[in-house]
């Protein structure tokens, strides 16, 4: 290639890392480099995904660190499954900074971006590494700008959501580096592919045992029952844009560093069908937990769960369908949970009484408007987003002949549906106080943009039917993961 | 009850741990990368400190997230205590007169020290990460031994940046040179000499500052905080 820069997957995390090295330097030379920065970096990586995703589908980028073939050293490997996250990620970072930028005032704002930066280009690391060891070092990069972000509004209660968080968090990560020692002992190599290859030289007890030491350390942070206490402190804690971060990408990285795992090196019927049944659960106790909540956030975090458990569920199935669909749950997931969160805190703030809503429909029809979308989407109502990523999964469910697992989604659907319902009805049919109040423009186009996505995949779904399908066999298909690696 | 279920579970976790462990062989020749990485060392990177080549050049992605977790580490802390102030009645001892003359006395050799380690890292054991870490403890003793004593936050937060910076151009310069990202691109030397290893003691002289003005600012935010002054 001509160019001085030919664009390749580690722009994704190299332009973040220099940014957010950068930011403390023009921060001093003018404070509103500290608010245009992050922006152009998340405009930067955008352009990345835009040149590099159309190739990744077509056949999946494998890009070598400091010159050493795998599995002397790390590669990225950006086929479709990461290009997908990837670029879902930097949307849902560029969307974040646009209402970020009216709606976060706590100082120090030059911080808070820079741990923003981090929190997206570690999540952004962990789905395009292909080293386990690598993976790690992610994962705690997304950790600990998640903890700091937690408490960052620096008041009792949040600090100790935050605090709460370390403790799981660091005890997620000890487990995750506990199994990779295991593993990395027995075998002398790091490397996931090369791993996926060697795990004959452990001996089946030792990776039921690391198994569990890896579901454990990435349940933690996918928020699988009973490994998620942290979650609705945290999700209630951390400052409203953080959260819909939190939703949108902590979650969904911890579940692809599951998935691909998993997959990979345990592809034992157990292991699967042991996700899927926890998915249920945490289904089930999320959606029940969300019904009885008084506070918004908590609300939306419980809510969270419960559609990170019905992914998780679809994901256990390990057929095509089922990864499928579990893609389209988590994408769907992202958006729209990322934009509740969003008109959420616009209309309400950061202490978010459900009684807080009431009456928003006169005051603030926009974005009540983008509410009540947004619950409908997630419900599973037609023609939103959610109606496709529900039916597909109950598609998958049924073909492999799971027809209590169907039942069981549905009836969680009418718990979900109530307390939705439930708050909508607010926005609309209640009397609220009459304090009003402008939304900047800006904070409302960054909800709509993600309204746009929840209505574009509700009328045409077909558009993203052959990127998921192209991500659902990244996934599923080791032997091409392993080939494509390890070629020479 | 809970301390007994609690036992029970530390019980359950170590118990397959220790048989996960127990089967590790041990001492045999099947380190396959390891035996890589001690055959080509010398030969392909230049450094005479295997460790060290592992470190900063064959996963050398990896220590640049090191870096950046104590660099968002620094930044959390810098956040959450942000503005808050400590009681101001400071019930500490006056630092003793051998305390205060010892540490101005010992601090440049403690600093001359710290950065031998990280300017030898691809040499003789130890590096960036050790030689910083030395370099902080040196603030500590100005901390504990001089009264109001306090590091200069901004040159530190400038040495930091630059020193993250060079790291990332470092890695990114392989890609300017039409290679891989932080893959060498200077000559490799002679092995032995300090002047050797290509890019390996550029970036870890750059990490040997980075954590040294990490550590020293994480411990005189801390030192403020609770002696509650600005």
């Amino acid at each position: 290639m001509p160019e001085l820069f030919p664009l390749s997957p580690v722009h994704y995390v190299a332009a973040p890392l220099l940014a957010a090295f950068l930011l403390p330097l023009v921060a001093k030379l003018s404070r509103s480099f500290i608010k245009i920065l992050p922006g152009l970096t998340f405009l930067y990586v955008l352009y990345v995904s835009a040149v590099l995703f159309p190739h990744a589908l077509q056949s999946p980028i494998i890009e070598q660190i400091a010159g050493w073939a795998p599995p002397l050293g790390i590669n990225l490997y950006y086929g479709p499954m990461a290009g997908l996250f990837a670029s879902l990620f930097s949307a849902l970072g560029f969307i974040v900074w646009l209402y970020s930028l009216t709606q976060m005032k706590q100082e120090p704002l030059d911080r808070f971006y820079i741990l923003l930066m981090m929190l997206v280009a570690g999540a952004t690391g962990i789905v395009l590494t292909g080293d386990i060891f690598n993976l790690f070092v992610f994962m705690e990069i997304t950790a600990i700008s998640a903890f700091s972000l937690t408490a960052f509004l620096r008041e009792d209660d949040k600090a100790e959501a935050g605090f709460k968080y370390i403790l799981i968090g660091s005890l997620a990560s000890t487990f995750v580096l506990l199994g990779i020692a295991v593993l990395y002992s027995y075998t002398g190599t790091l490397n996931l592919a090369d791993l996926a290859l060697s795990m004959e030289k452990v001996p089946l007890s030792v990776r039921v045992i690391v198994f569990g030491l890896f579901l454990v350390g990435f349940g933690i942070e996918a928020e699988i029952f009973p490994l998620n206490g942290w979650a609705p402190d945290a999700y209630s804690a951390a400052p409203a844009p953080v959260s819909a971060l939190f939703a949108g990408i902590t979650v969904k990285a911890a579940l692809y560093a599951l998935a691909r795992v998993t997959i990979l090196l345990f592809p034992f019927a157990g292991s699967m069908a042991l996700i899927s049944i926890l998915g249920l659960v945490t289904l089930v106790i999320s959606e029940l937990a969300a019904l009885h909540q008084k506070n918004l956030f908590r609300m939306l975090a419980y809510s969270s769960m419960g559609q990170v458990g019905l992914a998780i569920a679809a994901l256990g199935l390990f057929t095509a369908e089922g990864v499928y669909a579990a893609l389209f749950a988590m994408i769907n997931h992202a958006i729209v949970k990322g934009m509740l969160f969003l008109a959420v805190f616009a209309m309400a703030g950061g202490s978010a009484n459900l009684d807080n809503l009431n009456g928003m429909g006169r005051k603030k029809p926009v974005l009540s408007f983008m509410f009540t979308l947004g619950a409908f989407a997630i419900i599973g109502l037609p023609p939103f987003s959610g109606f496709w990523s529900k039916l597909s999964v109950l598609t998958a469910m049924g073909q492999t002949g799971n027809y209590i697992m169907i039942a069981i989604v549905l009836a969680t659907t009418i718990v979900e549906a109530t307390y939705y319902l439930r708050a909508t009805g607010r926005l609309y049919l209640s009397e609220g106080s009459p304090v009003e109040s402008k939304t900047p423009l800006s904070a409302i186009a960054a909800v709509a943009v993600l309204a746009a996505g929840i209505l574009w995949i509700g009328f045409f779904p077909g558009s993203i039917d052959e990127i998921l399908t192209a991500g659902a066999q990244d996934l599923l298909d080791t032997a091409k993961y392993t080939e494509g690696v390890l070629k020479d | 009850m809970k301390k007994l279920l609690a036992t029970f579970l530390l019980g359950f976790i170590g118990f397959y741990l220790y048989t996960a462990f127990a089967g590790v062989p041990f001492g045999e020749s099947k380190m396959k990368v390891g035996k890589d990485y001690l055959e080509t060392t010398v030969p392909k990177t230049g450094a005479v400190n295997t460790v060290t080549s592992i470190v900063v050049n064959y996963r050398g992605f990896d220590t640049l997230g090191e870096v950046t977790v104590l660099f968002l580490a620094a930044t959390g802390l810098g956040a959450i205590l942000f503005g808050m102030k400590g009681k101001p009645e400071d019930k500490h001892r006056e630092p003793s007169s051998i305390l205060t003359t010892g540490a101005k006395a010992l601090f440049p050799i403690i600093v001359l020290l710290g950065a031998y380690i990280f300017i030898h890292g691809h040499l003789t054991p130890g590096g960036g990460f050790q030689g910083g870490t030395i370099i902080a403890t040196g603030v500590l003793m100005l901390i504990l031994g001089i009264k109001k004593f306090h590091a200069n936050h901004a040159l530190l937060s400038i040495m930091e940046s630059l020193a993250g910076i060079t790291f990332v151009v470092a890695g990114i310069l392989g890609l300017a040179f039409g290679k891989t990202f932080l893959e060498n691109i200077l000559p490799l030397g002679t092995p032995g000499q300090v002047f050797s290893a290509g890019v390996i003691p550029i970036i870890y002289v750059a990490v040997g500052f980075k954590v040294g003005a990490e550590l020293a600012g994480v411990l005189d935010t801390m030192m403020s905080t609770t002696r509650g002054e600005e």
